[in-house]
């Protein structure tokens, strides 16, 4: 039997889609606009701190510029407690963020995506098991761990990471449970057996690949915001990086110490940094899933 | 072409175990049929009679943790032969204690590492499935032309993803899709339940099986849609001489499209034979059970019959966990005669070859 299936080419174009963005809400857009800015200034000072093409040497004291504000001499968001630059220090402190919170990422989403296809996929014990050791995760207080095994090791920026994405990792798997839970409802997991698809194929390319890559990429920005946060917490009380290698927790920490005198800015410049950043961050993962998963809703 | 069936049934159990219980639900028990080359088979039963584990113990879709499966699969078509159910009992250890089933063991693993490994040329390859609900089998978050392309470069020689795309658009336009360039690009939320359902004829075909199991292809389609993928249906059969077994509790959909017909109740076959016998409303030598069947149609021949009313069936379903030794039908029989009605109640009729390959499972015909 002859096809002709040629007529019917150039009406694609008619039916061609809108693109993702023209048919996003606006804000949505904007946000991810503004997260992707955020991200891309992370990933420049990151490269910038590596290569150390920095404005000033970030433990050059000015004994006769401290804590001055913004615009003072040439220091564009001014000096800190000990006359240093405090752009110079915000740049460099990225350093301390951007490699252990990929670790983070790296470990929450790897092992939580593994735990959660083996529960939702497998079912069984290893649901069981896991949804244990879920529970467990879940009771004890993140920070109190951290704590226990910066106690117990020492106070490495990685192995405070490695602990984020350790205790990451169920939440990742419960989400990526769920997902199947709900794909197995649908049936077409087992219609992929039937009609001869290997589990491999099924597991990476129809549950991973096409299901769950939204919820994966949210995640990881979600865990780079994350990864900040607690490194402040921890640098606040002392246990995170430690000076005089910069980071915008221990900044904020030693800038706090002049605040009752007035001198407000030295911390607070980095906890607008921080500010900006998590945000950035948080709303590149709102907007992300607005988009992509309300395009699947239409 | 040799004459032996593509596939034949022997003696095929399927089992679940029940914990609570202490026994086995007996889903399948026993039932023996085939599907010559180029046939169409038509399984018929009330809900619960054990044609959609039938069709997936063929397909070695049993996995769940209990379940026990026992018999014979020969799937043959001229360069493969192999019993699709062989050594599959030696991962299963059953405790029994007096009758009751104390404890079962599965190596699940075992079971399905040893069924992967004998389904990997079968699945999809030589036997090709269409679910019940279209839309529920397509992953819902990619295209339809998609999954139907990967099907292609699966199971046919095509590798070239534009040759695969191209011979996904030549499917969904020989089952009759509009505009098939458009629709490959349609999520299958975006189909209607018809339209879902020549989708999912389409990728069933696009492996250029042997045998198409059809598990209830119309439910959930209103009439004319049926009758539309039933059309569909007997052409492709037709064209390209596919085998097609087809499940379905409606006896109209089976006598549509069906060669040979059995009729299931309890786990096992009460009638088997060709559709013309089975079906035939002529004849009065039939089982009691699939008489009542066929005068449940709404027709109107049979409500002139029945005096206005609709016939229905009394009773319900059999239980399955219990063991009988009776004729399974006994309790919801109206024919049982004096005559055979020691026998109906206490021993299990043989399914008796009344002429022709028509066989049936009554005392009444012995």
């Amino acid at each position: 039997m002859k096809i002709q299936y040629q007529q019917h080419t150039k009406d694609i174009s008619q039916y061609s889609e809108l693109s993702l963005i023209q048919r996003s809400d606006k804000t949505d857009v904007a946000f991810v606009a503004y997260g992707l800015f955020v991200l891309s200034l992370v990933f420049i000072s990151y490269l910038l701190g590596l290569f150390g093409w920095l404005p000033f040497d970030p433990d050059d004291m000015d004994m006769d510029l401290m804590m001055a504000l913004p615009g003072a001499s040439g220091h564009i968001l001014g000096t800190d407690f000990l006359g240093r630059d405090i752009l110079t220090r915000l740049i460099l402190g990225i350093q301390a963020y951007f490699l252990p919170g990929l670790l983070a990422i790296v470990v929450a989403l790897g092992l939580g995506t593994f735990m959660g296809v083996l529960s939702g996929y497998r079912g069984g014990k290893a649901e069981a098991v896991i949804t244990y050791i879920n529970n467990v995760m879940d009771s004890l207080p993140r920070l109190v761990l951290i704590l226990l095994v910066v106690a117990a090791f020492k106070p490495d920026i990685y192995i405070i990471m490695l602990v984020v994405g350790l205790t990451n990792a169920p939440a990742v798997a419960s989400l990526v449970k769920d997902k199947i839970t709900f794909l197995k409802q649908k049936n077409f997991l087992e219609a992929s057996v039937a009609l001869g698809l290997s589990t491999r194929t099924i597991i990476v390319k129809h549950i991973l690949w096409y299901n769950c890559r939204t919820l994966l990429i949210i995640q990881a920005t979600l865990g780079m915001a994350e990864a900040i946060l607690i490194e402040t917490s921890l640098s606040y009380l002392g246990f995170g990086v430690q000076e005089p290698i910069p980071s915008w927790g221990n900044m904020i920490q030693a800038g706090a110490n002049y605040m009752m005198r007035g001198d407000f800015w030295p911390s607070t410049a980095p906890a607008l940094a921080i500010l900006f950043t998590v945000l950035g961050f948080h709303l590149l993962g709102d907007g992300l899933n607005n988009i992509l998963e309300g395009k699947r809703r239409k | 072409m040799s004459t032996t069936p593509l596939i034949k049934i022997e003696d095929l159990h399927t089992f679940f175990y029940s914990k609570a219980k202490q026994a086995f639900i007996r889903a399948v028990d026993g039932i023996s049929m085939e599907v010559p080359r180029g046939k169409t088979l038509g399984i018929v039963g009330e809900s619960g009679s054990g044609k959609s584990i039938t069709m997936m113990s063929v397909l070695g879709l049993i996995n769940a943790g209990p379940g026990v499966i026992r018999g014979k699969v020969t799937y043959d078509n001229g360069t493969i032969n192999k019993n699709l159910l062989d050594g599959l009992e030696r991962f299963v250890d059953v405790h029994e204690e007096s009758g009751t089933v104390m404890h079962v063991e599965k190596d699940l693993a075992g079971w399905q590492k040893h069924s992967e490994e004998l389904m990997k040329d079968i699945r999809g390859n030589e036997i090709s499935i269409i679910f019940q609900n279209p839309k529920a089998a397509f992953n819902p978050f990619t295209v339809i032309g998609d999954q139907i392309a990967e099907m292609v470069m699966l199971h046919t020689d095509i590798k070239d993803p534009q040759a695969a795309k191209e011979k996904a658009i030549y499917w969904l336009e020989r089952v009759k899709m509009d505009t098939p360039e458009v629709r490959y690009h349609n999520y299958p939320g975006a189909l209607s339940g018809g339209m879902a359902q020549r989708a999912m004829v389409a990728m069933a075909l696009a492996s250029e099986p042997s045998l198409l199991i059809a598990d209830e292809p119309t439910t959930g389609l209103d009439a004319t849609i049926q009758a539309k993928v039933l059309e569909l249906l007997a052409e492709l059969k037709e064209e390209l001489g596919i085998t097609i077994m087809i499940i379905s509790h409606d006896i109209g959909v089976i006598s549509a499209l069906s060669d040979y017909v059995a009729v299931m109740y309890g786990g096992t076959v009460l009638e088997y034979g060709k559709a013309e016998d089975v079906l035939s409303t002529k004849y009065d030598n039939k089982h009691p059970y699939a008489k009542a069947l066929l005068a449940s149609i709404p027709s109107l021949e049979n409500i002139e019959k029945s005096g206005g009313r609709l016939q229905a069936i009394d009773g319900e379903v059999l239980d399955t966990i219990k063991v009988v030794e009776c004729c399974k039908f006994s309790a919801r029989c109206n024919r049982i005669t004096d005559a055979v009605k020691d026998k109906c109640h206490n021993n299990q009729p043989p399914l008796q070859d009344i002429g022709g390959g028509h066989k049936i499972r009554c005392w009444l015909y012995q």
